[in-house]
């Protein structure tokens, strides 16, 4: 029997002044999947896009990428990460929107590490596609989204959630 | 009440002209979901007694949103999700406005997105095969969302297979990809195969991993299509810090008269492992 509606938004936020850092926080469990669909510009310089979950900070965080940058493509490896770096080469630049959508699978299990397929398109700089794992077994209830400089006014962030029948 | 109200019926006149009872009220109805967002429709039943009744009006509370009506149901909009309303209905004719109905049962408006879950399957102990069936065509596509493991130890990944329909045939084009392990960049493709395959998204269960599934996301789109060969885009890996995949893939199922009704995944190694997830999604057109 299917289920109507499952593809739910949770929570939006809009940048009203720059910043590098924003949060979801008290996330229900109720859902499968997460979608994080972020639509950013830099504030005064090119930077980038990290996801933390839970406040974890120390070195659980690992991607793989592949990307191409309109001459050449790419695979690259980051292992035992304090963040999820999405962004290899498509970094977030200034004047021109950068995209990422985050697909959180499976993300309240508690028994299986946490593994987020990433697109992302920064149409002047890349486009290409990460895959991330978070070494923890938790159940994630909040999201932090950052980067090293400040993302720029206007900046979109939303979170959906996906509920499978 | 009601003989008073009828002090002043049919055979009385004011300057000539025939004044009609004052409505009864009717029997409040069901209040159902018409499928749009904010709206309600509240059915009732009109009162056999008093009089004609020429609109009925159905207020909600809160709100005091209102729908009107020559005939039962009477739709109501503007209404707010996830709260929750009851409605009341009365008549008005020439003459006067009648009394309210009692209060419905409680409704709570839902959002009606684009985005259906249609089945999941999660194992509890391995299998060989995790089969959708009696897919229903009245999708514009469809999308698998996946998390698998495989039980085999012999070797680090292994690929999403399947087939549509049951059809064995050389009637697909196994895959094409762009794909990423780390360090190195490839791209790979394989004409008339007899299944189709996301490769290297899925993980095996060697010591090292037991806690970690290959994840992947399939779009079949058009799938109930019955003029065109059928397309399947996927995005699928896996990341174990220090290694990993990351897939970009397309296939096509070389059948273009047939809707898809069923997906058949087949282990690539030995079953699919406890705990592995594939739920399938409904998206609607226009």
């Amino acid at each position: 029997m299917a289920a109507a509606n499952t593809y739910v938004a949770i929570a939006s936020q809009t940048l009203a002044s720059a910043s590098a850092s924003i949060n979801f926080t008290s996330i229900s469990g109720a859902y499968t999947d997460l979608v994080l669909i972020c639509s950013m510009t830099g504030a005064t310089a090119a930077t980038e896009v990290f996801l933390r979950f839970n406040g974890d900070t120390a070195t659980n965080y690992s991607c793989t990428y592949l990307e191409g940058t309109g001459s050449a493509a790419g695979s690259y490896r980051n292992s035992s990460q304090t963040g999820a770096d999405l962004n290899y080469n498509a970094g977030v630049v200034t004047a021109n929107p950068n995209v990422v959508k985050s697909n959180i699978m499976n993300y309240s299990n508690t028994t299986t590490y946490k593994t987020v397929l990433t697109r992302i398109d920064a149409p002047t700089l890349a486009t290409g596609a990460t895959v991330s794992l978070w070494r923890s077994t938790a159940a994630i209830t909040s999201v932090n989204v950052y980067a090293v400089q400040n993302w720029a006014i206007g900046s979109t962030f939303s979170l959906y959630g996906i509920l499978a029948a | 009440m009601a003989n008073i109200k009828r002090a002043n019926t049919s055979g009385i006149t004011k300057s000539g002209a025939a004044i009609s009872d004052v409505p009864d009220a009717p029997t409040i109805g069901a209040v159902s979901d018409p499928g749009t967002d904010g709206y309600a429709s509240v059915a009732f039943t009109a009162a056999t007694t008093g009089g004609a009744v020429t609109t009925y009006t159905a207020t909600s509370t809160p709100g005091t949103l209102t729908g009107t009506s020559a005939t039962s149901p009477i739709s109501v909009t503007g209404l707010t999700l996830s709260t929750a309303y009851t409605f009341k209905v009365k008549g008005t004719n020439s003459t006067a406005t009648g009394p309210e109905s009692s209060a419905s049962s409680s409704f709570t408006p839902t959002g009606h997105g684009a985005y259906d879950s249609i089945a999941t399957v999660t194992l509890g102990s391995a299998a060989s095969t995790i089969t959708f069936s009696s897919i229903p065509s009245t999708y514009t596509h469809l999308q698998f969302r996946v998390m698998a493991r495989d039980t085999a130890t012999t070797g680090p990944q292994y690929s999403l297979k399947w087939q549509f329909n049951s059809d064995t045939g050389s009637n697909y084009t196994a895959y094409h990809d762009v794909n990423g392990g780390g360090s190195t960049t490839g791209s790979n493709g394989y004409g008339a195969n007899t299944i189709a395959y996301l490769i290297n998204t899925v993980t095996g269960s060697d010591a090292s991993n037991t806690t970690q599934y290959g994840v992947s996301i399939l779009d079949i789109l058009d799938y109930a299509s019955t003029n065109k060969y059928k397309t399947v885009r996927g995005l699928g890996g896996f990341d174990r810090n220090g290694s990993g995949q990351i897939r970009l893939g397309s296939s096509m199922w070389m059948n273009s008269g047939t809707a898809i009704s069923s997906v058949i995944f087949s282990a690539d190694g030995t079953q699919y492992a406890t705990g592995t997830t594939i739920a399938l999604y409904g998206i609607k057109g226009a």
